[in-house]
């Protein structure tokens, strides 16, 4: 797998580098800036671009613009924003096109590099991963369209936009496969989600939580 | 006029002085009658007066219109003087096409000269006890800016202190504990280094909390529309958020703006029982307005820390908080904070 890197702190950069040289994953270009990192994607042509939302020259939210530019004009590749902080409203700018193969990381969670790698690899498969963080509120909060789900599917849901396996959730909730299987489905019904492939609909319908979120 | 309230004087002395002048040339006119008549001379005296007072009077009517006023405002005096200047000049002119007689503008010159100099005192008086109260005002704003700043850097550095520097101890404590068992125990060392990196991310959170208190990095990348959005996001109850900027204000009155709302609406979620919450910013002149509403139970005073704290915040931009809340609700709490545009 070959991937970018856009982060302005040296340190960072190259720790990520070599964590991710480590762990089997081509970095192929490290840049500093978001301008630079629409380059980089566009010459090396890589399977996932991994972005630090506060970039030079505003230190505002450049990353996640450049991270945006990056999905309109090569839209196949990946993107995995990570970042000191989250927010809700960036997590739904980034998967709006409804395509997954998008990311969106607290910098803290590089600290389980197996779950960091784990997660880079199934964004760059075309899945998500949402922080806890920007989940969190997820559950027991009333929304119009949540609300037909019941707190069990919404514990599910809220995994599910983590980018989680149903082997996954079903192991972080204490359920069979099968029981994780049936609540999936119901929640992609009750979302009234059209049937297409599984990680898109998964896809949708955490931008459907998303949505009713904001 | 600087603005309403020497006006107000202005007016008031304009009126004043009309009386007195009435009330002076009848007696003038007395006494002529009383010393047999003969030439009208009290002419002169009525002639100053009412052109002075006519001067004075055509001012304080033009000022009643706003447009008017817009254009006067601080140059009430020098209106005052060109116009007396003018009609002096005139007077002047009058008396040169009249045939040199007697230098009667004289007196309506010296009747002139007095009235605008006594409007530029009224002027200079006014301002003066302006310029006082507002030394007053910006003293205890000041003080109470100061108090804040020193509150909140305690605060930060007891946070500090107490949270993310002690996690980085017990990081670095079990990174040379790890390092001591490496060789002789690996599975300790193990151990050691996983509650390592658990001090690390509790540092982490810790830290992002603390940043997010100071300036949330929301509000810097988007601006209020959004932040105070993500804060409504967050609440238990519905909050409706109604944001009319036409663009971002100052950084300063912006993040006094974010908290205002941040801490207005902390408060409501906390211990008002509210079911809704209304929040709304909008200009008003060139001031940002905004107004928490919550259909609580009311009873929100001062003596919870925090809206003293936002009072002072805001006072500190020379803005102004006013906080409504009877018992039994609702609670209104609305922040001013002057753009300086």
């Amino acid at each position: 797998m070959r991937a970018v890197i856009a982060e302005d702190l040296a340190l960072l950069r190259d720790g990520l580098t070599r964590l991710l040289r480590d762990n089997g994953i081509e970095v192929v270009d490290a840049v500093d800036n978001g301008d630079a990192l629409v380059h980089a994607v566009l010459r090396e042509e890589p399977d996932i671009a991994i972005v630090d939302i506060r970039l030079p020259p505003t230190f505002r939210d450049e990353g996640l613009r450049a991270a945006i530019e990056v999905r309109e004009r090569r839209p196949e590749t990946a993107v995995l924003i990570v970042s000191q902080y989250v927010e809700q409203a960036y997590a739904r700018e980034l998967l709006a096109d409804g395509r997954g193969g998008v990311g969106y990381l607290l910098k803290d969670r590089v600290m389980d590099v197996d779950a960091f790698v784990d997660a880079v690899r199934r964004v760059a498969g075309g899945g998500t991963a949402l922080d806890p963080e920007v989940v969190a509120n997820f559950v027991g909060r009333g929304h119009d369209r949540l609300e037909r789900l019941t707190p069990r599917e919404r514990e599910v849901l809220a995994l599910m936009a983590e980018g989680r396996s149903n082997a996954s959730i079903a192991d972080a909730l204490v359920l069979t496969v099968g029981a994780v299987e049936k609540h999936v489905a119901s929640i992609l019904q009750k979302l009234q989600l059209p049937p297409s492939e599984d990680t898109h609909r998964r896809v949708l319908a955490v931008l459907a939580y998303l949505e009713e979120t904001l | 006029m600087t603005d309403n309230g020497a006006m107000q004087r202005f007016r008031r002395t304009v009126h004043a002085a009309a009386w007195a002048a009435a009330l002076g040339n009848a007696l003038l006119v007395v006494v002529w009658a009383t010393t047999g008549g003969g030439t009208f001379w009290p002419k002169w005296v009525i002639l100053a007066t009412a052109l002075v007072i006519g001067v004075g009077w055509w001012i304080e009517t033009v000022d009643r219109e706003p447009r008017v006023r817009v254009l006067l405002r601080g140059r009430g005096l020098a209106l005052h003087a060109g116009f007396s200047v003018l009609l002096a000049l005139f007077m002047i002119g009058v008396w040169l096409c009249s045939g040199l007689g007697y230098f009667w503008p004289a007196w309506v010159i010296l009747a002139l000269g007095l009235a605008v100099a006594a409007h530029a005192a009224l002027e200079r008086s006014v301002r003066d006890e302006q310029l006082q109260e507002r030394v007053e005002e910006l003293t205890v704003s000041r003080a109470g800016a100061v108090d804040a700043a020193e509150a909140q850097l305690r605060r930060i550095e007891r946070d500090l202190h107490d949270g993310a520097q002690a996690r980085l101890v017990a990081l670095g404590m079990n990174i040379g504990l790890a390092e001591q068992q490496l060789g002789k125990d690996p599975e300790r060392a193990a151990e050691h280094l996983a509650e390592a990196r658990t001090a690390a991310s509790e540092a982490l959170k810790e830290l992002r909390d603390l940043a997010r208190g100071i300036h949330p990095p929301i509000l810097a990348d988007r601006g209020l529309g959004p932040a105070i959005s993500a804060l409504a996001v967050h609440a238990a109850i519905p909050v409706s958020v109604g944001i009319e900027l036409p663009g971002r204000p100052p950084a300063a009155v912006e993040t006094a703006a974010y908290f205002v709302a941040a801490e207005a609406l902390a408060n409501a979620l906390k211990h008002a029982e509210a079911s809704r919450i209304d929040v709304d910013v909008h200009e008003r002149g060139d001031a940002l307005v905004v107004r928490v509403l919550d259909d609580g139970r009311g009873g929100a005073s001062e003596e919870n820390g925090g809206l003293h704290g936002l009072r002072q915040r805001v006072e500190a931009l020379d803005g102004s908080l006013r906080i409504a809340s009877p018992e039994g609700g609702p609670t209104v709490i609305e922040a001013v904070l002057p753009c300086g545009r």
